[in-house]
């Protein structure tokens, strides 16, 4: 590994120590610090307790804690991995991790599946998929009538669903992901590689503007 | 229905394709400082049909003194301006998405030069030449003259 300066560091609460995530994780050291400074910055938005809570997570993404919506949730829960409501530095950093670019496909093909596995039965089902795509064009005020939506999903069914049970388990979303390689795009955040380099000193504003709404 | 073949139709998308290019779930505002209003890309969505879009786009860069490169897939347009700016030649990608038969999404990207100029172009430029194309919710037929980019 070669030689490193390790400073002795007081851990801060809900800090775990970054040399023991770096090495579980596709992080370095310094990334993993870096990764410290803007869990800091956004745990620290709204309570000040070292830990981020669903308000801070939305305040974080969307600019505005009181803006919900059905993926920040589900993602908020894939992080959130002991179910306390609460996401600390550990939980981050190897959330995170999944969209490194060097992280293994087979961890962000099942971060994947679980992300539209969105009552977590372990099936992606129709309507499911139904939801989200409603939710999703509401959002971007784009309207489609209901039967191209049903179109759109007949033609998703019949490529993922083989058995044509209704719904897309483990497997079949591994040939389908496989098949449409683009869609596990969203499951990389390039810029994760040099994080120090892309952001060498998060300096984030403490008054965040607020959009109400 | 149209299938996506190598370099000879526009991309078809299914319904995961849709989601993650609406973006329902992206992470990188979490690293963003800034306000999503400053995101450089624009998205819009139009019940013209795929051809038209291309030859509207060709034709508004041209208008814009941009060169126009198709040398890709027939789904996607680069242009460069002409003319050198603050930081090179002001580049930019368009990428044409058949979501269904009759409505079609496009997504501008700037892929180099000045973010700057890149803002300018859209806001005084891009935007007002496309206004009569594009389409907005609500209006289950054809498009009124009213602008609605989504971003």
């Amino acid at each position: 590994m070669g030689c490193f300066n390790s400073t002795v560091r007081k851990p801060a609460p809900g800090h775990e120590n970054p040399i023991v995530l770096a090495s579980q994780t596709a992080f370095s050291v310094s990334e993993v610090e870096a990764l410290f400074e803007l869990f800091k910055s956004i745990s620290s938005s709204v309570i000040d307790d070292g830990l981020i809570n669903k308000e801070e997570f939305q305040l974080a993404l969307f600019k505005n804690r009181k803006k919900e919506n059905l993926f920040a949730n589900r993602i908020f829960d894939l992080f959130d991995v002991k179910q306390r409501g609460l996401i600390d530095f550990g939980d981050f950093v190897k959330a995170l991790n999944v969209f490194h670019p060097n992280a293994p496909q087979e961890d962000k093909i099942s971060f994947c599946f679980k992300l539209y596995d969105m009552d977590g039965t372990g099936f992606i089902e129709r309507q499911e998929v139904k939801q989200m795509l409603i939710a999703l064009l509401c959002e971007s005020e784009l309207k489609l009538a209901d039967d191209t939506i049903e179109t759109i999903l007949d033609k998703t069914f019949l490529e993922a669903d083989v058995d044509q049970d209704g719904k897309i388990d483990k497997s079949e979303w591994h040939n389908f992901v496989s098949q449409n390689p683009s869609l596990l795009k969203i499951m990389t955040l390039p810029y994760l590689r040099d994080i120090t380099t892309t952001f060498p000193s998060f300096v984030f504003n403490s008054e965040v503007e607020e959009i109400a709404t | 229905m149209i299938l996506f073949r190598n370099g000879n139709k526009t991309k078809t998308l299914n319904a995961f394709h849709i989601i993650s290019l609406l973006e329902g779930f992206n992470l990188s505002s979490l690293f963003e400082e800034k306000k999503r209003e400053e995101k450089e890309e624009i998205r819009f969505a139009t019940t013209k049909s795929p051809e038209t879009m291309v030859a509207k786009l060709e034709s508004v860069a041209t208008e814009m003194k941009f060169m126009v490169d198709k040398t890709g897939d027939e789904s996607s347009l680069r242009m460069k301006r002409n003319k050198i700016g603050r930081k090179g030649r002001l580049g930019i990608m368009a990428e044409i998405w058949a979501v269904a038969p009759s409505l079609v999404v496009v997504e501008v990207k700037k892929s180099s030069g000045d973010t700057l100029e890149y803002n300018r172009f859209c806001s005084k430029q891009l935007r007002p030449a496309l206004k009569d194309i594009v389409w907005t919710s609500g209006y289950e037929s054809t498009p009124a003259g009213v602008v609605g980019c989504i971003n």
